[in-house]
C-alpha cells in the first residue's frame, strides 16, 4: 500500500472547497491501537494511515454524525464527507444508499482494495501490546510487525482476522476514487462457525446461546458500532410499546439480541464490527452470518452489493421458499 | 386529554350458542378484575335492542369510554356494536370484540377448557381496549359509474338496472357476443318459454342502451383503487375487423378457406364455423371476428393467394393490422357476472364420453334440440356412417354434481329439471321415442318444478332410481349398466343417446378474477359472498358484488333476481355519490421515521410516499400516508425496523398487551 | 401427577382468510383444542416476527402465524412478505436452539375451516411436544 498516494489522494480531496472533512485511520494511543480521523485540511493527511490494524468500519460515522438543530436564519452544514472504505466497508455504503440513510451526492467513496486485517488479539497472546503504538504492514501474503524496534514477519493465517477469512469481496462494491491495485480475492473459508452450530442438537445449541447471551451486559456497543443501526430512536429503547425491557437476565438479552439479529437479516454486510467491539466476547458474527447464509443461499441475496437494489425485507418473489409452510 | 380508561365488558350468552359450553357468569365474574374494567354484565344477546340498550346506558351512566364485547366474531357483530357506542356519543373505534363463539365455545366441548380461554380471549380484549384510540372515518367523492364482468343473463339484467337508473355502465365481454350460457338454450323449465326469445330483446337493449359502453371481446386486465374509485384496464382485443364497417352480412364467413371446418364454442362442438365468424346469428353486436389461432393468414402469414375474405367484404371491414387496445377508465363500482362452466364429463371415465359420440352433455342436447342449432332442432345422431333419429335415449342425472370423487359436493341445483325438460322435449319431437332418466334424487324444488316434473312423468318418461356404474358399446348400442335401487333390481339398458345432466362449475378461469379483484372462494370454489345469508351479493373486497352462477349454481330467476340485488347493492355507492373510507389505517411518527423507504416499497396500494420536511433546519426525507389509499393491511409497520409507521387500532401498542394476556404474564 | 402438559398457543391470523376460516369451523361446528388463542390482524403481512419472540418470551409455548394463500392475500403481497420475514424469523429461532415444534405457519383460506382444525392440531401436538417453555420466560419485576 502505497500511503504518500493515499495521503496526497486524500489531501485533494479535503482541499476541495466541497468537502467537510474525510473519515480514515490514524495510529492509535498505544500499543495495537487504530483510532478513527477526521482529518478537515490537507495538512492532517500527514497522519493518515492504512494498514492491517485499520480493522474498524468507519461507515458507521456517516450515519452516527450529531444532527444539531440549526439556529433560525441558518443552513444545515451540506459539504460532502469523503470516507475510506475496506471492501466490506463499502458494502455498508451501499446498503446505506438502497435505504437511504445517506444522499449519494454527499458522500465521497475513496475504495481501498484489502488484503486482510489482522485480529490484533490473537497478535497480542504472542507479542504483548506495548506502551508506543506498534507499526504494521502487509508483506507479500503475510503481516509485518514492528514491535519493540523488532521487525515479525506474522504469517497470514496466524494473525487474519476471521471476517477476512470469510471475506467474499475483499476490492470495494462502490467507489469514486480507489487507491492501490484490485486484490485477487481469496478462496472463503469454510468454517464460519454456522455450521459448527447448526450440527449441534436443538439442546445444545440452545445451551449454546444460552451462555453466550447470559454474558450480554446490555452495553449496546453492537449496535452503537453497527454502520446499519442507525435508527435515532432504537425500538429496543422504548418504553411504549416496550419491547424488551431494561432489566438485563437472560430472557430480555436473549429478546433484544433476536431483535438485533433479525433486524440486519438481509442487510448486515458482515463486517463483524459487533462481535469485535462486544466487552462480553459474545460471538455475534456468528448469529448475523446464520441469516446472511440463509439469506444468500436460499433468496440468493447479498445486500450491500448493489446501491440501486431492493432492500430485502421490503421486497419479496412469488417463489420465495415456503416449505416450512402448513 | 388521556381520560383514564373506564372498560365495560359485556359477556353474551348467544342464547345456548356460548352459554352452553362457557360459563358466562365466571367470566363475568373474571372481567370484573381485570385492570380498568368498572363494570361487567352477560345477556342472553348483546346484539339485540335490550342488549345494546344495556351498553348505551352504561355508556351514559357509568361514564364508561371503552367497550368489551365477547360473542361471535368481529366479522359479524362488529358494526353492530361500533354503531351502538356512537349512538351512545362514543367513539365507535372504542369497542374491541372477543369472539368466544365461533372461535370459542362452537369449537370446544370441554366447558372448563373453554370457560377458561374464553377469559383470556377477555382479558386480551381488555388489555387493547384500554390503548384504543378515537378515530373518525372520512368520505370521499364516489365515481359515478360501474363495470360489470361478464355478459350473460346476470350481467346484462344488473348493467340495465344500473343504467337505467341514470348512471354509466361499462359492460365487458369476454367473448364476441353477449349473451352468454342463456342463449344456448332451447326451452327454459318450466315454463317451456323459448330461451332466445326472451333473451334477445335484452341484448339488444344492453347494447343500444344511451348508459351503457359494451366491451365485446375485451377483458378486464387490471383494476386498482377502492369502492368508489377503482381505475379498469380492459384489453380489447384484436377482432381484425373494423367494427364500425362490418355490417354483419355474412360474405366474409361464406368465402373463409376453412368455412365449416371450425368447431364452433357456441354449439358446444357440434356445429361448425369458419376462422370469421359470428359466433351465432343473434349476435350482439352482429359483428364478425377473425379467430386468431385458427385464421390462416394469421397463423401462417399465408392465405392461398390472399385472404378471400378481404375479397368478399364489400365494406372493406378486414384489417388484419388490427391490434390489441387497452382502455381505461374510472368506476366506483365492480359487478361481477362471469357465470359457470359445466363439468367435465371425461373425468367420469366409465361414463364414456370421450369414447362413445353418442355419449354427450346436456348443454350438447340443448343445441342439437335448438331450432338454430346445428341440427335446426332435430335430434338426430350418427350410428356409423349413418344418420339415425333415437328411439332409446336415457338422461344420467348428477354427472358431476353431489360427488366428492369429482370434488363436487354440491348440487348444482338446475340438471334436476333441465333434464325433465330435455326428456319432454325428446318426446315432443320424437313421440314414439323410449326415454329414461336414471337420478340419485329429484329436487324439484321451485316455483312450478313439482309440477313440471309430475308432467313429464305422465308424459311417459321413466324416472328409474340409480346410479350406472358403467357405459359401454354393444353393437350400434350404448349399455347403461345400473342398479334400479327402488327394486334392487340389476339392469343393463340398451339405449341409442345417452345424455350427461352434467353439474355447473366454476369458470375454468376464475384464478384470474380472483387474482384482479382480491376474491375468496368458498369451499366449493365458486366466488365467496360477504355473509351466506346475510350478503349474498356482496364480497370481502368493498365496491365488488356478484351475480349469477360466479357465486353458485342457479336457474335464470334466481340469476336474474341475484343480479337485480347485486346490481341495487351497487348503485348504493353510485346514488349516495361518496364512500367512507376506514379510519383504521397507517400513521407515521415522522419524528422517528428515518425515512429509508421501506414501507413505499412494502405498500402494495402505493399509499405511501417520501417527503421533505423540515427537522430541526435539517432537510430529511419522511414517510407519509394517503389515507384514502391506505387499506390499513399493516405490512408496512412489520417492515419499519424504527416502528415509526403504524395501523390506527393494530399498533405494537395495541398487539403486545393482548400478546401479554394471552402469554399470561399481564 | 401424570396430566398431561397442555401448551399455551398464540396465533396471529389475517381478518379475511384465516380468520375467516376458523370463523367457519365455528359455524361448522369443528372440534379442536382449546390451547389456541388467536390475535386479530387484518393481514399476515401485519406480523412484526418480533411479535413471535415477544410471545415466547411471555407465556406461549408455542406460536402459530396464519395467512392467505399465496395469491389470495386480500391486500395482494401482505402474505409474500409475512413469508419472507417469517422464515427468516423461524431460521433464527432454531439456531439459537429453540425447539422447531414452537412455530408453526400456515395459510388457511376463509373456506378451509377443516385445515384450520389440522393446523391448530398439529401446533397443539407440536407445542406439546416441546414441552413448556419456561427458560425464555420475561422475569416479572417484583418492587
Amino acid at each position: 500500500m502505497d500511503l504518500n498516494k493515499l495521503r496526497e489522494t486524500a489531501a485533494g480531496i479535503v482541499s476541495r472547497e466541497d468537502v467537510k472533512y474525510l473519515i480514515g485511520w490514524r495510529r492509535g494511543t498505544f500499543g495495537y491501537r487504530v483510532s478513527p480521523y477526521f482529518i478537515e485540511d490537507a495538512a492532517g493527511v500527514e497522519e493518515l494511515i492504512f494498514s492491517p490494524l485499520c480493522i474498524s468500519n468507519l461507515a458507521t460515522y456517516l450515519t452516527l454524525v450529531e444532527r444539531l438543530p440549526v439556529p433560525r436564519g441558518q443552513q444545515p452544514d451540506e459539504r460532502k464527507v469523503a470516507l475510506l472504505v475496506k471492501g466490506c466497508d463499502s458494502r455498508a455504503v451501499n446498503q446505506l444508499l438502497v435505504e437511504k440513510g445517506i444522499n449519494r451526492d454527499r458522500v465521497i467513496v475513496v475504495g481501498l482494495p484489502c488484503p486482510g486485517m489482522v485480529d490484533w488479539k490473537l497478535l497480542a497472546e504472542k507479542y504483548p501490546e506495548t506502551e508506543a503504538p506498534v507499526e504494521m504492514r502487509w508483506q507479500g501474503d503475510d503481516f509485518l510487525l514492528v514491535h519493540n524496534g523488532q521487525e515479525i514477519v506474522v504469517p497470514r493465517a496466524e494473525a487474519l482476522a476471521e471476517k477476512c477469512r470469510l471475506c467474499r469481496h475483499p476490492n470495494p462494491v462502490i467507489s469514486d476514487a480507489t487507491v492501490g491495485e484490485p486484490v485477487q480475492p481469496w478462496e472463503p473459508a469454510e468454517d464460519s462457525g454456522v455450521g459448527e452450530i447448526e450440527a449441534k442438537s436443538a439442546p445444545e445449541r440452545w445451551a449454546y446461546w444460552e451462555e453466550q447471551f447470559s454474558k450480554c451486559l446490555r452495553c449496546y456497543s453492537c449496535r452503537n458500532v453497527c454502520p446499519l443501526c442507525y435508527c435515532e430512536d432504537c425500538i429496543l429503547d422504548r418504553l411504549n410499546p416496550t419491547w424488551v425491557n431494561r432489566a438485563f437476565n437472560f430472557s430480555e438479552n436473549t429478546a433484544f439480541h433476536l431483535a438485533r439479529a433479525f433486524h440486519l437479516a438481509g442487510r448486515c454486510i458482515e463486517c463483524g464490527e459487533c462481535e469485535r467491539v462486544c466487552p462480553a466476547g459474545i460471538p455475534l458474527g456468528r448469529l448475523n452470518r446464520k441469516l446472511a447464509k440463509t439469506v444468500r443461499e436460499e433468496y440468493g441475496f447479498e445486500p450491500g452489493l448493489d446501491a440501486e437494489g431492493e432492500p430485502f425485507q421490503a421486497s419479496y418473489r412469488p417463489e420465495d421458499p415456503e416449505e416450512f409452510i402448513l | 386529554m388521556t381520560e383514564k380508561p373506564k372498560v365495560g365488558v359485556y359477556v353474551c350468552h348467544c342464547g345456548i350458542n356460548i352459554a352452553a359450553t362457557v360459563d358466562v357468569e365466571a367470566v363475568t365474574e373474571y372481567a370484573k378484575g381485570l385492570p380498568n374494567v368498572v363494570i361487567a354484565r352477560n345477556y342472553a344477546y348483546m346484539c339485540s335492542d335490550p342488549g345494546q340498550l344495556l351498553i348505551k346506558e352504561d355508556i351514559k351512566e357509568k361514564g364508561l369510554n371503552r367497550v368489551v364485547v365477547a360473542s361471535c366474531s368481529p366479522r359479524m357483530h362488529e358494526p353492530t356494536f361500533r354503531k351502538a357506542l356512537q349512538e351512545a356519543g362514543l367513539n365507535p373505534y372504542f369497542l374491541e370484540m372477543a369472539n368466544i363463539r365461533e372461535q370459542c365455545s362452537w369449537v370446544h366441548e370441554d366447558r372448563e377448557a373453554a370457560t377458561e380461554k374464553a377469559k383470556q380471549l377477555v382479558a386480551a380484549a381488555v388489555s387493547k381496549a384500554r390503548l384504543l384510540e378515537p378515530l373518525t372515518s372520512r368520505e370521499v367523492d364516489a365515481e359515478p359509474s360501474a363495470l360489470v364482468i361478464g355478459a350473460g343473463i346476470a350481467g346484462i339484467q344488473a348493467a340495465l338496472d344500473i343504467a337505467d337508473a341514470g348512471f354509466k355502465v361499462y359492460l365487458v365481454e369476454k367473448s364476441p357476443s353477449v349473451g352468454g350460457r342463456m342463449a344456448q338454450l332451447d326451452k327454459t323449465f318450466p315454463t317451456l318459454d323459448c330461451s332466445a326469445c326472451i333473451l334477445t330483446p335484452k341484448m339488444v337493449d344492453a347494447a343500444n342502451h344511451p348508459n351503457i359502453e359494451l366491451f365485446t371481446y375485451s377483458e378486464v386486465e387490471e383494476v386498482s383503487g377502492y369502492i368508489g374509485n377503482f381505475e379498469v384496464k380492459v384489453r380489447k382485443k384484436a377482432r381484425y375487423v373494423d367494427v364500425s364497417k362490418c355490417t354483419g352480412c355474412g360474405a366474409c364467413a361464406k368465402e373463409c378457406r376453412l368455412a365449416g371446418r371450425i368447431p364452433n364454442e357456441f354449439d358446444e362442438g357440434l356445429g361448425k364455423r369458419g376462422a370469421i365468424y359470428l359466433p351465432f346469428p343473434q349476435a350482439v353486436p352482429a359483428k364478425y371476428t377473425i379467430d386468431p389461432e385458427k385464421c390462416l393468414f394469421l397463423t401462417r402469414g399465408k392465405c392461398g393467394k390472399g385472404p378471400k375474405c378481404v375479397e368478399a367484404c364489400p365494406a372493406g371491414a378486414i384489417d388484419f393490422e388490427q391490434e390489441d387496445e387497452i382502455v381505461s377508465f374510472r368506476v366506483g363500482a365492480i359487478l361481477v357476472a362471469t357465470g359457470f362452466d359445466v363439468f367435465d364429463p371425461t373425468k367420469k371415465p366409465e361414463y364414456g364420453y370421450a369414447d362413445y359420440p353418442n355419449v354427450i352433455t346436456g348443454l350438447e342436447m340443448e343445441r342439437l334440440v335448438s331450432a338454430s342449432g346445428p341440427t335446426g332442432g332435430n335430434i338426430v345422431i350418427h350410428n356409423g356412417e349413418e344418420e339415425i333419429v333415437p328411439k332409446d335415449i336415457a338422461f344420467i342425472q348428477c354427472v358431476g354434481s353431489r360427488d366428492k370423487s369429482v370434488g363436487n359436493e354440491y348440487c348444482s341445483r338446475v340438471c334436476c329439471m333441465y333434464t325433465a325438460k330435455q326428456a319432454h322435449l325428446v318426446k315432443d319431437k320424437i313421440p314414439d321415442a323410449r326415454v329414461r332418466v336414471y337420478y340419485m334424487d329429484v329436487r324439484a324444488f321451485g316455483k312450478g318444478f313439482e309440477e313440471f316434473y309430475d308432467r313429464v312423468r305422465r308424459e311417459g318418461i321413466r324416472y328409474v332410481r340409480g346410479n350406472p356404474s358403467e357405459i359401454f358399446r354393444r353393437g350400434n348400442k350404448l349399455v347403461i349398466k345400473v342398479e334400479d335401487t327402488l327394486t334392487a333390481t340389476p339392469l343393463e339398458d340398451e339405449v341409442d343417446l345417452v345424455v350427461l345432466a352434467v353439474g355447473l362449475e366454476p369458470r375454468r378461469d376464475a384464478r384470474k378474477i380472483i387474482e384482479l379483484l382480491r376474491l375468496s372462494q368458498s369451499p366449493d370454489r365458486f366466488f365467496l359472498e360477504a355473509h351466506p345469508k346475510l350478503r349474498p351479493v356482496d364480497t370481502a373486497t368493498d365496491g365488488v358484488y356478484l351475480a349469477g352462477c360466479c357465486q353458485g349454481p342457479k336457474d335464470i330467476p334466481d340469476t336474474v333476481a341475484q343480479a337485480k340485488g347485486a346490481a341495487a347493492s351497487a348503485l348504493i355507492p353510485l346514488a349516495r355519490g361518496k364512500v367512507a373510507i376506514d379510519a383504521q389505517v397507517a400513521e407515521v411518527n415522522e419524528a422517528t421515521c428515518r425515512g429509508c423507504g421501506f414501507c413505499v416499497s412494502i405498500c402494495p396500494y402505493s399509499a405511501i410516499e417520501l417527503v421533505t420536511v423540515n427537522r430541526m433546519g435539517h432537510m430529511v426525507e419522511v414517510a407519509r400516508v394517503n389515507e384514502a389509499l391506505c387499506k390499513g393491511c399493516g405490512s408496512c409497520s412489520a417492515g419499519c425496523l424504527s416502528d415509526s409507521i403504524q395501523p390506527r387500532s393494530f399498533r405494537d401498542r395495541q398487539i403486545l398487551p393482548q400478546i401479554a394476556a394471552l402469554g399470561g404474564t399481564r | 401427577m401424570s396430566e398431561q402438559f397442555e401448551p399455551n398457543i398464540v396465533a396471529f391470523l389475517c381478518n379475511w382468510c384465516s380468520y375467516a376460516g376458523a370463523d367457519l369451523a365455528g359455524t361448522s361446528r369443528i372440534q379442536y383444542p382449546a390451547n389456541i388463542k388467536v390475535i386479530r390482524v387484518m393481514c399476515s403481512g401485519r406480523v412484526n416476527p418480533l411479535f413471535v419472540v415477544n410471545a415466547l418470551q411471555q407465556g406461549a409455548d408455542g406460536v402459530l402465524i396464519s395467512g392467505c394463500h399465496p395469491g389470495d392475500c386480500h391486500y395482494m403481497e401482505g402474505n409474500f412478505y409475512a413469508r419472507r420475514r417469517l422464515k427468516l424469523l423461524k431460521e433464527l429461532l432454531e439456531y439459537i436452539g429453540v425447539d422447531p415444534r414452537r412455530f408453526n405457519m400456515s395459510w388457511v383460506s376463509a373456506s378451509e375451516g377443516h385445515k384450520w382444525k389440522e393446523v391448530v392440531e398439529k401446533a397443539v401436538e407440536d407445542a406439546r411436544a416441546a414441552g413448556p417453555f419456561n427458560q425464555f420466560r420475561r422475569r416479572q419485576i417484583g418492587w
